[in-house]
């Protein structure tokens, strides 16, 4: 199912996706906005997080397969490799073989805006890290 | 970018706010104008549920 190309992701798009969106930039400072673009049959979000003094630029992408696939997310401000980082600087997030229902990303529960949510999560995970070399958070099985 | 670290007091702070978050569900909270850290909350007002960490999927 894809949010641009079916009648049903072009309904979740707009009532579930957008508001959110919409929602989050309300009060918010412009450049901390979420931009949203389309890129072919991908919608990326563009937005900056500021989780303690750095500021990180980051894009979420809605491939053509969400929401059943989960968002990617990606860094482009620079990081030191660190863990739950993949390829292209694109956090690890989500586990959905797991056991573990909160280790699962859930079409049903979540919209994009959780992705950033998570990411937001992560940052202060890395900032952590970047200073102990220690990830804060046990890993899940 | 100029990395600049967290503060042994900061450190400490958003150490013990993920463990909440992680162990016992403790919202954390994103400054709704720059999404800065801006302190924890055993409950959230739907209102600001949007700025909230709370049941957020995640491996780790």
């Amino acid at each position: 199912m894809g949010l641009l190309d079916t009648e049903f992701g072009k309904r979740r798009l707009l009532s579930v996706e957008v508001p959110a969106i919409e929602k989050y930039n309300e009060g918010r400072d412009a450049e901390f906005k979420i931009f949203l673009n389309r890129v072919g049959g991908t919608l990326v979000l563009s937005y900056l997080l500021k989780p303690c003094h750095n500021i990180y630029r980051l894009e979420t992408r809605l491939l053509s397969s969400y929401p059943t696939v989960p968002p990617e997310t990606r860094v482009l401000t620079p990081l030191k490799h660190c863990p739950h980082l993949l390829e292209g600087q694109t956090m690890c997030l989500w586990r959905q073989g797991s056991t573990r229902a909160v280790s699962r990303w859930d079409p049903a529960k979540f919209t994009c805006v959780f992705a950033l949510q998570a990411a937001w999560r992560w940052l202060v995970c890395y900032e952590i890290w970047h200073d102990t070399g220690e990830w804060p958070l046990p890993e899940a099985k | 970018m100029d990395f600049r670290p967290l503060t042994e007091t900061e450190r400490r702070t958003l150490t013990t706010a993920l463990r909440g978050n992680s162990d016992r569900g403790l919202a954390l909270l994103m400054d709704r104008r720059d999404t800065s850290f801006a302190g924890t909350a055993e409950e959230v007002p739907d209102e600001e549920v949007i700025n909230a960490i709370k049941s957020v999927p995640c491996h780790y």
